[in-house]
């Protein structure tokens, strides 16, 4: 055994391997969101196949979770199931789906496949998701009763991540 | 039913890798012909499932069968087909399947191609091939499986990043760069083999050299296509931008040219076996350390659209190949016994020395500046990034000094040699650096390292033509030969390597002297016009006459259309977009660029302000850009050559096959070196 190679090998190796081994799970582009602490940018959009109007402030007093997602988008697909069946468990909670980017006609088929169980807007231009510096669908907000932003998050959402979230969002 | 079996002959392909490493291991270690011959089996099948899984993927994909995940997650109806077929490499899980593709056919050709011959090494070659595949199958299989099905099944699917979707280019850069990237498994097979057996006999050099020299040229040609994507698609005007990724690229590369060199010496004087074998594993294992880098999302890149969980998987794996390399080498790099020796401090063994340490110090450096930022966030918790001045001073020195070590270099004899002899050589070629010098200088080129890089270019330049060619003229002048007959004789049947060798350099010299003035002479604008406006570049005159609005199936382009003029006499009309995707919220600009021999004329747009119908241009002159594209063809082209050598054929039949284990392993005197190779 060749100790200069072995140890002139380990002393490149180890630390190496250590700085890989801490930094998995950082993510460098991920940017805190700015909005979390403040009120929710307002919006009023048509909810889709629908003629209603349906606003911000009107969900005011209740927990709100805004979802915004797409058709076209396979994450998004995945959890639909997943929100649906949470907001039948939990009718104390208003939620909402922001369609971005998609076309009315595939957002009603989509529904018409996979159910609604909530209002699902439409965001012509986009300049609600741009008002939420939405980076990707989907993405999800927590909002307080007061409309406070409380939690972000982005990719589909999971138990976890949801249950924490709502945990804010009804904190007093 | 597609979805099932893609994943069935995905485990079939993993058993058979699984299997194949164990008996090809046990075969080397019990000196098993049978046990050999059986692992050679399980080398072809594993392919056979490979290839199969692949073709089911892509038949998936081109008929936008929605129940397979992957084809859900890329797959699109309203994208072109080439763009289906390209989705089979642009995300995760099917890249990683198309490197099992690649990795498979890599394997099974070098089992073919080494069937009969150094029977000593193969089995555990075969052994360590066999056992990256194992890995590599079990990511398909498991943490990066693309056979998932979906239920219910989705109508559409949103196609793959617009970014691949922007450039046909995108069709060629990730199969060159897996061939390139994953070409390496095969000389770390070969490398690890050498040293279980203890032995680095001169005939194992030429698969040695062969396999390295296949996935170097490849390597070669992925690394620009990248450059020459990013150019013609980014948008920003410039073809490297020391991205992290672009980094993971090169720096293989490096090492595997630094291996190559040393692979010469080690033929020629018989010495530098430890050194080489462990740049040819350092290669593999950088390749690694690059796949690591763009799939587990911890480095900031262009492409980040790789990114995904396997990170901690494809760690263990390194950290795997890493312990074997340094045990490996640890416990039996005293085995490889030189013999030779470095005779002369003043002679071409010398200069490769050199070359070899500039070619690691330079990987060390960009390796050192692309983790960088990974440790300060481990210590301190603060994101930074490393960026171009550091790469750019750091390397430009060493990118140099390589440059002048590639003239003086060949310009050295082998051996001992008298001042005198040496002088002669190396004194004449002075003249052709101080003439491309001054020609730059009267040019107008006044940065001192781009001067620096024209003398030592128009150095090596000469060196390389007088070596070039010197076989042919030594034949005219000696022999009486023909041009023709010399030609054919002298450079393409006794000296085809050396040949090659020198048309390889040929092109580098010209990709360095293109780099030099491309990043220092460049000339901008950035201009916001109105419709019928005009703006001047240098002798161009740009007038923009307008936008037009295309809608295709996938996207919304903008086109600007920009009439080009110089000296009054009108050129082209140029056509920058600005592509909007139905699946992205920012768009995708493609500059239009035309080339020519001496400069290219750049345009891209910046943005577009239809309420006041203003449209913002970034306009260059980019000089001798072109040039890197069209000298690294001529690299490859070199590299073809030197690689096809048409002795092989005849040598194979001159040596009796070796069928038993334990064949006689030549030193450099019992088999004579390649005539002619530099």
């Amino acid at each position: 055994m060749n100790r200069k190679v072995l140890i002139g090998g380990l002393f490149i190796i180890v630390p190496v391997v250590a700085v890989l081994l801490l930094s998995l799970g950082n993510d460098p582009q991920r940017i805190r969101s700015p909005l979390i602490g403040h009120h929710a940018p307002p919006f009023t959009l048509r909810e889709s196949g629908s003629s209603a109007i349906i606003a911000l402030d009107d969900l005011r007093g209740s927990p709100v979770v805004v979802n915004f997602w797409a058709t076209w988008c396979v994450p998004c697909f995945e959890e639909h199931q997943f929100l649906v069946a949470e907001a039948a468990n939990h009718p104390e909670v208003k939620f909402v789906g922001i369609v971005f980017d998609d076309q009315e006609r595939t957002i009603q088929d989509f529904l018409a496949r996979n159910g609604t169980g909530y209002p699902h807007l439409l965001d012509a231009g986009g300049r609600t998701a741009i008002a939420y510096g939405i980076y990707g669908v989907p993405e999800s907000f927590f909002l307080d009763r007061r409309g406070v932003i409380v939690a972000k998050h982005e990719g589909p959402m999971t138990e976890d991540v949801f249950g924490a979230g709502l945990k804010k969002a009804t904190a007093e | 039913m597609t979805p099932l079996l893609g994943r069935v002959l995905v485990l079939l392909a993993l058993f058979c890798a699984a299997a194949g490493s164990v008996i090809a291991f046990s075969a080397g270690a019990r000196r098993s012909l049978t046990g050999y011959q059986w692992a050679r089996k399980f080398a072809y099948s594993f392919c056979g499932f490979m290839v199969a899984a692949n073709v089911l993927m892509t038949y998936a994909l081109v008929t936008h069968d929605f129940s397979v995940s992957y084809v859900a997650q890329v797959g699109s109806r309203s994208v072109p087909l080439w763009v289906s077929f390209v989705s089979l490499w642009s995300s995760l899980e099917g890249s990683i399947l198309f490197w099992g593709l690649i990795l498979s056919l890599y394997i099974a050709a070098a089992t073919f191609a080494n069937r009969d011959q150094h029977l000593e090494y193969m089995p555990y070659a075969t052994g360590v091939w066999l056992a990256c595949a194992t890995f590599f199958s079990f990511l398909i299989s498991g943490p990066a499986q693309p056979f998932l099905t979906m239920t219910p099944v989705p109508a559409d699917g949103p196609g793959p990043n617009p970014l691949l979707q922007n450039h046909i280019l995108m069709a060629i850069h990730p199969p060159f760069l897996y061939l390139g990237y994953v070409g390496m498994t095969i000389p770390f097979g070969l490398a690890s083999a050498a040293l279980l057996t203890g032995k680095l006999g001169h005939s194992f050099l030429r698969p040695l050299r062969t396999w390295l020299l296949v996935p170097w040229i490849f390597q070669t040609c992925a690394i620009v296509l990248g450059g020459w994507w990013a150019y013609e698609v980014l948008g920003w005007g410039g073809y490297w931008a020391w991205d992290p990724v672009e980094n993971a690229s090169l720096l293989p590369w490096l090492t595997a040219t630094a291996a190559v060199h040393s692979l010469v010496v080690l033929e020629r004087k018989g010495f530098l076996k430890g050194w080489t074998v462990t740049l040819i594993m350092s290669t593999f294992l950088l390749t690694i350390l690059g796949t690591f880098m763009t799939r587990s999302g911890v480095f900031n890149s262009v492409h980040s659209f790789t990114q995904s969980s396997i990170g901690p998987t494809i760690l263990v794996f390194l950290a795997l190949a890493l312990i074997w390399t340094v045990v490996l080498l640890a416990s039996r790099v005293d085995t490889l016994i030189a013999e030779g020796t470095l005779d002369d401090p003043l002679s071409r063994e010398s200069a490769f020395l050199v070359n070899n340490l500039l070619f690691v110090l330079l990987t060390f450096t960009i390796l050192i500046g692309t983790v960088f930022p990974l440790v300060v966030e481990a210590m301190k918790g603060v994101q930074m990034s490393v960026g171009r001045p550091y790469f750019d001073r750091m390397s430009v020195p060493i990118g140099v000094a390589l440059l002048f070590l590639m003239g003086v270099g060949p310009a050295l004899p082998w051996g001992r040699s008298s001042g005198r002899q040496m002088l002669r050589s190396l004194l004449p070629p002075l003249i052709g650096g101080v003439a491309l010098a001054s020609i730059g200088a009267a040019m107008g080129v006044r940065n001192p390292w781009t001067l620096l890089t024209l003398f030592f270019g128009g150095y090596t330049a000469q060196v390389t033509m007088r070596e070039m060619w010197r076989p042919m003229v030594q034949r005219m002048r000696k022999h009486g030969d023909k041009p023709l007959e010399a030609f054919v004789e002298g450079q393409l049947r006794r000296g085809r390597r050396r040949f090659g060798a020198y048309i390889v350099h040929s092109g580098a010299v010209v990709v360095f002297i293109s780099i030099a003035v491309s990043s220092t002479m460049q000339t901008s604008r950035q201009v916001h016009l109105r419709s019928g406006e005009s703006t001047t570049l240098g002798p161009y005159t740009l007038k923009f006459l307008g936008v037009e609005e295309r809608p295709e199936p996938n996207r919304q382009s903008t086109i600007a259309r920009v009439a080009v003029s110089r000296n009054g006499k009108q050129l082209a009309v140029m056509t920058p977009r600005m592509n909007q995707y139905l699946t992205q919220r920012e768009p995708v600009g493609t500059p239009d660029v035309r080339t020519s021999l001496s400069s290219d004329l750049y345009l891209s747009i910046l943005n577009v302000d239809p309420a006041t119908q203003t449209v913002g241009f970034l306009a260059l002159i980019n000089p001798m850009v072109g040039w890197i594209w069209i000298a690294t063809a001529v690299m490859a082209f070199g590299g073809v050559i030197a690689l096809v050598s048409p002795r092989k054929a005849a040598e194979r039949s001159a040596l009796a096959p070796s069928t038993n284990f334990g064949a006689p392993v030549h030193g450099p005197g019992s088999e004579p070196v390649v005539e002619g190779s530099s």
